[in-house]
């Protein structure tokens, strides 16, 4: 998948797989944060609203 | 099965430049197999150019669809109710399955989605490997069931080379060497003996040069009265 985002242009960034445990809160939310920070760096998805399957990407 | 891969997205993008509305097709059979061109790869495959196109400024249509087989008439048939709508088929089958799409919808511009590579099979969960080039006239018999046509780099007849080196090819260190295999099968089989009849030199006339080749069965031939 990221490597196809970046051939589309949208970025790889913009999706994460990371792998944890369910008694590891603490690092999952400072990935989260990290994510969060990531994207709101990127920007809004270019594509806005609206394409997908048969329309929308959301 | 025939194994292909999809071209990259930057060549489909130029191929479909200029298009409006373009219909994806699949097909069900060799292609999706090897991961390349069924239904599953169509949907993926119509998204990321919608997204692609559309990011460029020109965003196309696309639809989908995906046939049994691409390769044979009565399963594109049912297609040609469907395509006035379409200035482009972007065929995600193999280079028969265009050509076929083509052949039989001339009207519509038919552009491939694939690169069609080899007959192969996966020797392991994502790799494939070639191992027919269909020349016509097996040999496979001679060569315990490995074939030096297709996986000996000199296509020898009378192998091994001096090249070969601890079971490997020296045109590329990765690939087995086909006439070791073919020694170590052979004598496993406890017919080595049958390896010291020098080969005569092959008939290539049934192989690929000289354009298309053709089967005719009579005996499966309508009569002509009866043909398309």
């Amino acid at each position: 998948v990221r490597s196809l985002l970046d051939e589309i242009g949208l970025g790889s960034e913009r999706v994460q797989m990371v792998n944890l445990s369910a008694a590891m809160g603490a690092r999952f939310a400072e990935i989260a944060l990290e994510m969060v920070e990531r994207i709101r760096a990127m920007g809004p998805n270019p594509l806005g609203q609206g394409i997908g399957e048969s329309g929308g990407v959301t | 099965m025939i194994v292909a891969e999809q071209k990259p997205l930057a060549e489909l993008k130029a191929m479909l430049d200029g298009y409006r509305k373009v219909l994806v097709v699949g097909c069900g059979t060799c292609v999706t197999v090897c991961f390349a061109g069924g239904e599953k790869e169509v949907g993926i495959l119509a998204s990321a150019l919608r997204m692609a196109t559309r990011l460029d400024g020109n965003g196309i249509e696309f639809d989908e669809v995906t046939v049994q087989r691409q390769c044979e008439w009565e399963y594109i048939d049912p297609l040609a109710g469907q395509l006035s709508d379409y200035a482009a088929l972007l065929s995600l089958g193999c280079g028969v399955g265009v050509q076929t799409l083509a052949e039989r919808f001339p009207a519509v511009r038919v552009l491939p989605g694939l690169n069609t590579k080899f007959m192969g099979l996966p020797v392991e969960q994502g790799v494939w490997e070639e191992r027919c080039q269909a020349c016509g006239n097996c040999i496979l018999d001679v060569t315990g069931g490995i074939c030096p046509i297709a996986r000996c780099s000199k296509q020898l007849l009378n192998g091994p080379c001096g090249g070969s080196q601890r079971g490997k090819c020296e045109v590329n260190p990765e690939t087995p060497c086909a006439w070791q295999l073919i020694w170590e099968r052979m004598s496993a089989l406890g017919m080595l003996d049958r390896l010291l009849q020098v080969q005569p030199p092959k008939d290539w006339s049934t192989s690929r040069d000289g354009g298309p080749r053709r089967i005719i069965r009579e005996d499966l031939r309508l009569p002509e009265d009866y043909r398309d």
